[in-house]
């Protein structure tokens, strides 16, 4: 194993050398990096100022081993020897990275989470209703999503989630007919995805209906849009609900102990509300952390003590809710400081970010800075989940289809287990294993950055940075995001491979 | 999934019902309080924020630094920086009294007596001699002495401008209390007005400090500086280190530690910086000129994208935007915001034609006229500009552009562009051509559609007179500008709007900018006298005088100024002006207020 992975690493190695060298002359024959300068009025200091400043004088090949002797630096632990050069502008390559990275992995970290949460989950249902309403519906959806060039999505949901949606929130209100109409349409969607007897669809779609009705009902009634809240009873009923969802999937509702243990961690986040609620005053991402590490432990530690037949399911059961509880207390505080930030002078009510990772100048406490980076985060994050929902949809959805073929889970069913251990613990499982290697692959592309999406959204991450440089004939940069996506690829390319020595018993890595 | 079974009759029934009883009332939703911008009575308040989009990314609060010279710094340094003179929107010159005074005492020699009233920084020291003496040093180049290749001597301030206006101006003398300036030319110099740049005015206290000096050491170093002189460069150490100090102190990208180099004389002063992403200027409390602001914070932020600016517009992220580049989509999607008003004008920017006189094509007059007689000036106007302004005309001068008023007109009037060149016509270029049928290779940015049209409509135009065109289009046309390769070139100026500068830059033999070989003698003294020239009709009449030699000569053809628009939220009193030059939409910021 040891020499397996110590093989991988130094073809690595080698393999970004000879990468950096190609990548650098190819930089450096692109164009005159002097181009921007001819016909300035100073160009007669400008030209060798920068001449001087890049060393242009001296021919590529020998810039880049200039470059690499610097970049060498950078293996000497706390030496401060580490040099990536600077930029056309005189900036360090660095400094460059290290801002651009934290810009790109804002952006993309939440989108690429929910793409794989959402789109493996939508794979996992279409799968198992392979060819119904809910099938055709997801497929099409998600391919619709995929085929959409992310420029003119992002136009889109900038002109209605956020100008119209700002617009709507200058006035919220709508007509009883426009919520019917909307509530109609929700129940026909429930209807066409739904599976089953006809009086069953039926019965989902009138669902459908008047839950749809009676959440618009609420959220216009109470100005909800413009005073959002949670409170108790809200907090309350989402977590009943987590709860009774998380047993059903995790231990099946026979296990009465595991909801029960479940629903005593709804009480006890419900009775942790108030005191919380001073805690979290002057609060910071530590507070926050804390709570919900505490109630997830508690949750587990009730799971556990529970008992029943399986002390362990309880355990996962409550930990899980107990998870969910703690965010919706949090979710519930930083509601309460919506009125607060909306009315600011800087927002005036209209919330919702077209552009830039925070409203420059905007300044306020946690819960308000963290509101102005969720309204701001929240289109390019919707716009990079959408475009990436297919592929992890169709990975699960084949790989499930593939499993539940197999012989081991007509056995599982024919030794009698239950549909949800059939299909929770013994072909969801064994169906994520080729998604490993697609999660892994992604996240190291993740840091690449989302070209096209940063530069619609005035993000100015990793994308940019190279795209720029890439433009202004300027290889210093250039090497920075390759150096840095190549080594990130490289890693988790490995990565992948080990996990899926560890996920899948019949993969054996040859020492 | 567990099934539950309920008495699904009873639901739908239930639903039903109170689907019923609810349509009752007609909507739903706005409840609670009213909103509270209910005083929009569309009376100006002070304060408030206000926030303008911008393309580039701030680089540092001295655009006076050729490094930093971008359009964002200038805009951040006209709320920041004051100096003698306002310009306004017909690019005229009025007295900047509150920041001080100034008097032309003597014609011969130049002679003009600066009066500080009493400006100061925002951190309270006064704007006085060091600054005043460090502000001339940097601007006349005094101690330069770097010869033209560069290889000998030194230029301790590597500015952006040029050091034309002051270069030969005397140290200059002080009064007792150190807040009169006289100053004595060596040889007059008609751009004396806008000698000291705002831009480039920087703090001396600061300057001394990151030089590792005291205010009074630099007044003592800029004092005691010799003369350059390129044939015999010496050292001046000390001069060297304040040169660098005021080169690189002020370059930050993100809010610097020190926030000394954040000082102000202006309305307003750098608060914070966000890097690539927004600067934040505050309300400057320590100002005493006469023209503080109204708004709390004015916020620049950076958004690349056409189309992203616009929707911030719309959205409300940003009040403001003066885009550079106008095309038909966009001002056509800003016209249609509601509550966001546009000034349209004329930029300072104009495209023309020019041809290289080195070239063999272009070396017989003939042939020269007979091309521009070809040229559809009034088609190009029609098909490109006309939609985007429907009042835009072709423009008529070489020097200067229809926003200017007044010297435009007489500039017209008497350079004969209009009876030569104002109808496209063929047959007289074929008469003029005889016959033969030359080649012309015409260098422009193919990747600027605008361009590209207009070269596709002379093209045509052309060939039927019997010229044969070749497309040079290149995206690195600039690159290619000084080489001389090819007859003709299409491409755009920005005239700084004020200042003769650019005579000498652009028609004097061998100038900077000259990249057509254009020479002729008569121009040459004409450029000379009118930029010594103090009096202004004079001056405009040398300067029609060298208009209309150029298109005698057959130089070229100006062709439009390109159209500018600044789009305004309709919140946001005090912007209601196009103003074309390069400080743009901040040139009255101390006037803007929200409503």
């Amino acid at each position: 194993m040891t020499s397996y992975i110590l093989r991988r690493l130094i073809t690595a190695v080698l393999i970004l050398l000879g990468a950096s060298f190609i990548v650098y002359l190819m930089t450096a024959a692109s164009g005159d990096p002097l181009w921007d300068l001819y016909g300035n009025p100073n160009a007669q200091q400008l030209i060798p100022a920068r001449v001087e400043a890049l060393n242009l004088d001296t021919p590529p090949i020998l810039r880049y081993f200039t470059w690499l002797g610097g970049a060498a630096g950078c293996l000497v632990p706390f030496a401060d020897t580490c040099s990536l050069g600077v930029s056309r502008d005189g900036q360090e390559v660095t400094e460059l990275l290290a801002f651009a990275m934290t810009q790109t992995i804002m952006l993309v970290t939440v989108g690429t989470i929910l793409a794989i949460v959402v789109g493996i989950t939508l794979g996992i249902v279409s799968a198992l209703r392979q060819y119904s309403g809910l099938d055709y519906g997801i497929t099409f959806l998600t391919f619709l999503c995929f085929s959409l060039p992310s420029f003119w999505l992002a136009v889109l949901l900038k002109e209605v989630v956020a100008i119209q949606f700002n617009d709507f929130l200058q006035k919220p209100v709508l007509s009883m007919v426009s919520i019917v109409v909307i509530s109609l349409v929700v129940a026909l969607i429930w209807f066409l995805v739904s599976f089953g007897r006809m009086r069953t669809r039926l019965l989902l779609a009138g669902a459908g209906f008047v839950v749809t009705f009676g959440v618009i009902y609420f959220v216009l009634a109470t100005d909800w849009l413009n005073h959002p809240f949670l409170g108790i009873p809200l907090i309350a009923l989402t977590g009943i609900l987590v709860a009774v969802i998380a047993t059903v999937l995790m231990a099946g509702l026979r296990n009465r102990r595991a909801l029960y243990a479940a629903l005593g961690t709804v009480v006890l986040g419900l009775a942790l509300y108030f005191p919380v609620q001073y805690a979290f005053k002057g609060a910071g991402l530590l507070t926050v952390l804390a709570l919900v590490v505490v109630l997830t432990a508690a949750g587990a530690a009730i799971g556990y003590f529970a008992g029943g037949y399986d002390r362990g399911q309880g355990a996962r059961v409550a930990g899980v809710t107990g998870f969910f509880v703690a965010l919706l207390i949090i979710l519930d505080r930083f509601m309460q400081s919506w009125p607060d930030y909306v009315d600011s002078s800087h927002i005036r009510g209209r919330p919702i970010a077209t552009a830039n990772s925070a409203t420059p100048g905007f300044t306020g406490d946690f819960w308000t800075t963290g509101l102005d980076r969720f309204t701001h985060l929240l289109l390019p994050t919707i716009c990079l989940t959408l475009l990436a929902l297919a592929s992890y949809s169709r990975y699960s959805r084949a790989s499930m289809l593939e499993i539940m073929g197999q012989d081991y889970v007509r056995t599982a069913r024919a030794k009698g287990l239950s549909e949800r251990t059939v299909v929770m613990r013994h072909a969801f499982r064994n169906a994520l294993i080729p998604l490993a290697t697609l999660v892994a692959f992604d996240i190291g592309g993740l840091i690449g950055g989302a070209i096209i999406t940063e530069s619609v959204f005035a993000f100015t991450g990793m994308g940019q940075l190279f795209v720029q440089a890439v433009r202004n004939v300027d290889p210093n940069p250039v090497m920075g995001v390759f150096l840095v996506t190549g080594i990130v690829a490289m890693v988790f390319n490995l990565v992948a491979d080990l996990v899926y020595s560890v996920l899948d018993p019949r993969v054996r890595v040859k020492a | 999934m567990g099934k539950y079974t309920f008495k699904g009759k009873a639901a739908v029934s239930l639903a039903a019902i109170a689907a019923l009883t609810l349509t009752g009332c007609a909507s739903v939703g706005g409840g609670g309080d009213d909103k509270k911008d209910g005083g929009d009575s569309g009376a100006a308040k002070d304060g408030g924020v206000v926030t303008v989009a911008e393309t580039n990314k701030f680089s540092g609060a001295n655009p006076g630094y050729t490094k930093t010279n971008l359009d964002i710094n200038g805009h951040v340094a006209a709320m920041t920086r004051e100096s003698f003179v306002n310009v306004d929107t017909e690019q005229k010159l009025s007295a900047n009294e509150g920041f001080g005074t100034y008097k032309k005492t003597s014609d011969d020699p130049l002679t003009v007596e600066y009066e500080l009233k009493d400006p100061q920084w925002s951190d309270g020291n006064k704007i006085d001699k060091a600054d005043m003496l460090l502000w001339w040093s940097v601007l006349s180049g005094y101690a330069n002495d770097a010869d033209e290749e560069g290889k000998a001597g030194k230029n301790y301030f590597t500015i952006a401008g040029s050091t034309d206006i002051l270069h030969t101006t005397d140290m200059p003398k002080f009064s007792e209390d150190g807040k009169k300036m006289t100053l004595t030319w060596g040889k007059p110099n008609a751009d004396w007005e806008i000698a000291f740049d705002s831009n480039s005015l920087m703090p001396a206290h600061v300057v001394a400090k990151k030089a590792g000096m005291s205010e009074d050491q630099l007044l003592k170093v800029l004092e005691e500086q010799k003369k350059g002189d390129p044939e015999s460069p010496q050292k001046q150490p000390e001069l060297e280190k304040i040169g660098k100090a005021w080169d690189t102190s002020f370059n930050f990208t993100s809010t610097p530690e020190e926030k000394d180099v954040l000082v102000s004389s202006g309305p307003y002063k750098i608060e914070n910086v966000v890097e690539n992403n927004s600067i934040t200027l505050k309300k400057n409390e320590n100002y005493k000129g006469d023209a503080p602001g109204k708004l709390d914070e004015i916020t620049l932020r950076t958004i690349g994208d056409a189309t992203a600016q616009i929707q911030a517009l719309r959205n409300g992220e940003v009040d403001i935007m003066q885009p550079g580049n106008v095309n038909k989509d966009t001002l056509d999607q800003v016209q249609q915001i509601e509550n966001v008003n546009v000034q349209k004008g004329d930029q300072l920017a104009y495209d023309h034609l020019d041809l290289n006189f080195g070239s063999d094509v272009f070396k017989d007059e003939k042939v020269r006229e007979a091309f521009l007689k070809t040229v559809p000036r009034q088609q190009i106007v029609d098909q490109l500009i006309k939609p985007v302004k429907d009042d835009a005309s072709v423009l008529n001068s070489q020097m200067y552009v229809s926003s200017q008023g007044e010297p435009y007109q007489k500039a017209e009037e008497k350079n004969g562009a209009k009876e030569k060149y104002g109808d496209v016509d063929i047959e007289g270029a074929k008469k003029l051509l005889g016959g033969k049928a030359p080649t012309v290779r015409i260098l422009f940015n193919n990747g600027n559609p605008q361009r590209v049209d207009t070269f596709q409509l002379i093209k045509e135009s052309a060939e039927k007179a019997g010229f044969k065109v070749e497309d040079l289009g290149d995206p690195n046309w600039s690159e290619k500008l000084p080489d001389g390769d090819y007859d003709a070139s299409l491409f755009g100026w920005v005239s700084p709007g004020v200042g003769t500068e650019m005579l000498s830059q652009i028609f004097k033999t061998g100038g900077g900018g000259n990249y057509n070989k254009y020479s002729n003698k008569n121009v040459d003294k004409l450029v000379d006298e009118a930029r010594t020239n103090l009096d202004e009709k004079a001056r405009v009449d040398q300067i029609t005088d060298i208009d209309k030699h150029t298109f005698e000569d057959a130089y070229g053809l100006p062709l439009f100024q390109s159209v500018g628009y600044v789009a305004t939220s309709d919140k946001i009193a005090g912007v209601d002006k196009y103003q074309p030059n390069q400080t743009g939409v901040f040139w009255n910021v101390s006037e803007w207020s929200r409503k």
